[in-house]
């Protein structure tokens, strides 16, 4: 167990190091002086500045400037964006919690409908709803995300007029930004409407959440399938039907336990597509969270803004995708260590 | 009493398109008390016969028989509720590969536990019962021979040797005390010892509980040391089946024969030196199965005849399928 612990330690610690380094020699391969891309000031602003309250290590070498880097990056002082003057470790610490929420909420919903209809289609394999979901699955799964969430604006915004064009929450409502998580902060805040706010924000929500749900979704109900088609042919399966269990007593005790542990590591890999797919999504919504932020930085050719936030969410990706690996790899029964004492 | 009685049991397999005959009129009767050996080569269907049996095979696979009975109640046309409470109360396999047939994410605990028959508990509330599982999972588990019962129960199927998990496999068909065991290959590369100890439990189990065992191997050795009947199975067709002491004097079949000569400890006039007899060739795939008689292609007595499907014969308890048999030439 500590075994266990200490080798993913070592590995996320590894791949953060790496991933620091990445972003530190961007700011050498941008356009324009290093040490511009890095602290967001101009050379004429550091200039003055450095006469009389701020250091840096210009004249060290690289190994040194690294050093000096990383504790800035500790310190939460990332730097300034070019086009705005703001401080970034403030600025992505609002836009983030943005990002993070919609994918949350489209992974959830994608779970929710996702691994249900997987067992579904495998329950019924080689028979109509399996052949049906499997079609229907293919269709939303190949449809680019941009097109459909433009497809649904059109639809569901303009033509029917049910849902909200764009943005997170109307502006008529005053939120305090507590957590970033923009329902949390509704039900925190001491607003005096606070039903019709979340009401509000959940409006906003469906839209963006749908289109990135349903990509997700089909890749879900895939995966289930499969995994669930492969254990209920596994032996031990036939086994138990031979011993005279139920099928029902088959599924629920044997099946359904072995059929979700390959799926988790694969649900792992696809929180990446997600948040590409959520970071798309954004911008067309105009939904302010990393993605759209981003696109814009890069647009303005923010390159300090480019820098610190491809550093923040490929972070966030490693985190994310290690501690699920972690979870597996100490719940899976079958990977257990192997008891010494002789029955 | 006759328990299982078999007749012209086919299992056809949709293979590329055309459907090709697995087992091809196996005839099996299986007697109360009675331990039956069920031998052949590796790929000859002795597994198919007892996935028949207990009806875990594939549905798309095609079965057909004259007479599939269980103390008289038809198997096959049986609702299949009604089939699965059969095989729950009176019929348990130990099957050939012991880890891969138990769910790798349960402990070994929970899976004998599951096997208990609920009817046969006296308690009536939940945690009395479960201490009356625990207590009679421990008692099946020193029946079979396995001493440290609490590791055992706590442990899950990878963590376990191989005879054991066998041993534990005996324990859990012994769970729901059956009528009948099938025992699908249990000492599949085992060493002499443990073989022995497995051997040894299921003719105890026999001897003190009456039950029947049919006894799936190809270790002659093994069934000689405790069958009393066998039936000799070639690529899906029953050759021969009769008293084991019969068969061992007098085979009629040439395969049977074979078979016998090719276990080098059976013969006590081998002289020393002296080339092994085999069959040459191999056992035919799926794909290329002779018509006819099976045997045909390797049999050192095959004429033209043999490409017509032999009649059963009997002679009295002993029955054979061939056109030439052994024993018309001493006549």
């Amino acid at each position: 167990m500590v075994n266990v612990l200490l080798r993913y330690l070592n590995l996320v610690v590894v791949t953060l190091f790496i991933l620091s380094l990445l972003s530190f020699l961007l700011a050498y391969l941008f356009p324009g002086q290093a040490v511009e891309n890095l602290t967001g000031l101009r050379l004429d602003e550091l200039s003055t500045l450095q006469n009389n309250q701020l250091k840096y290590a210009i004249d060290d070498n690289v190994f040194v400037q690294y050093w000096y880097y990383m504790g800035e990056l500790f310190a939460g002082n990332w730097g300034v964006s070019f086009s705005s003057g703001l401080p970034l470790y403030e600025d992505i610490g609002h836009y983030l919690p943005a990002s993070i929420e919609l994918s949350a909420y489209a992974l959830f919903l994608s779970f929710f409908i996702g691994l249900p209809l997987g067992f579904l289609a495998a329950l019924q394999h080689h028979k109509l709803t399996d052949y049906g979901l499997l079609s229907v699955s293919l269709l939303g799964y190949s449809i680019p995300v941009f097109w459909l969430a433009l497809i649904m604006i059109l639809g569901f915004s303009l033509q029917l007029g049910w849902f909200p064009l764009s943005g997170r929450l109307s502006l008529i409502f005053e939120i305090p930004s507590i957590t970033g998580f923009i329902l949390v902060d509704i039900l925190l805040s001491d607003s005096i409407d606070k039903q019709s706010a979340l009401i509000d924000a959940l409006r906003h929500l469906i839209l963006p959440t749908l289109s990135i749900a349903i990509v997700t979704t089909t890749l879900i109900l895939r995966i289930t399938r499969r995994s669930v088609i492969e254990t209920l042919n596994s032996e031990f399966i036939l086994a138990a039907y031979a011993r005279g269990l139920t099928p029902r007593q088959v599924l629920m005790r044997h099946g359904v336990r072995n059929a979700l542990i390959p799926i988790w590591p694969l649900l792992a890999m696809q929180f990446p597509t997600l948040l590409t797919n959520a970071m798309i999504v954004e911008s067309i919504f105009s939904w302010p969270g990393i993605g759209n932020w981003l696109i814009q930085a890069i647009y303005q050719q923010d390159y300090p803004a480019i820098r610190a936030g491809m550093l923040a969410v490929s972070v966030l990706v490693v985190i994310f995708t290690m501690s699920i690996d972690l979870t597996i790899r100490l719940t899976d029964p079958r990977r257990r260590r192997v008891g010494r004492a002789a029955i | 009493m006759v328990l299982l009685d078999i007749k012209n049991l086919t299992l056809e397999i949709d293979i590329s398109g055309g459907w090709v005959k697995a087992l091809d009129k196996i005839n099996m009767v299986i007697h109360e008390g009675q331990i039956h050996a069920l031998v052949g080569e590796s790929g000859s269907g002795k597994s198919l016969i007892v996935k028949a049996i207990v009806g875990a095979l594939p549905y798309r696979w095609r079965i057909t028989a004259d007479r599939m009975t269980w103390k008289g109640q038809n198997l096959l046309t049986m609702s299949v509720s009604a089939r699965r409470k059969i095989i729950r109360k009176d019929i348990s396999v130990i099957f050939q590969n012991p880890i891969n047939s138990l769910d790798p994410t349960l402990t070994l605990g929970q899976q004998l536990k599951e096997m208990l028959p609920t009817d046969k508990l006296s308690k009536l509330w939940f945690w009395q019962r479960k201490k009356e599982k625990h207590a009679l999972a421990v008692k099946l588990l020193h029946k079979v021979g396995i001493k440290n019962h609490q590791l055992c129960l706590d442990s899950y199927p990878h963590q376990i040797a191989s005879d054991v998990v066998q041993k534990f496999m005996i324990a859990m068909a012994l769970a729901s005390e059956p009528r009948l065991i099938i025992a699908d290959d249990p000492t599949r590369g085992m060493e002499v010892t443990s073989k022995t100890q497995i051997l040894k439990l299921l003719s105890r189990v026999n001897q003190v509980k009456n039950m029947s065992v049919l006894f799936v191997s190809h270790d002659l050795l093994a069934i000689s040391s405790m069958a009393s009947y066998m039936t000799v199975l070639y690529c899906g067709q029953t050759v021969e089946s009769g008293e084991l002491h019969q068969l061992r004097k007098r085979a009629f079949h040439p395969y049977t024969q074979a078979l016998l000569d090719s276990a080098p400890s059976f013969r006590k006039d081998l002289p020393p030196k002296s080339p092994l007899s085999s069959l040459d060739g191999t056992i035919p795939t799926l794909h290329h199965l002779p018509i006819g008689c099976r045997l045909g292609p390797r049999c050192p007595r095959a004429r033209k005849e043999c490409v017509a499907i032999p009649q059963i014969r009997r002679v009295h308890t002993h029955f054979y399928s061939c056109h030439f048999p052994l024993h018309w030439e001493a006549k």
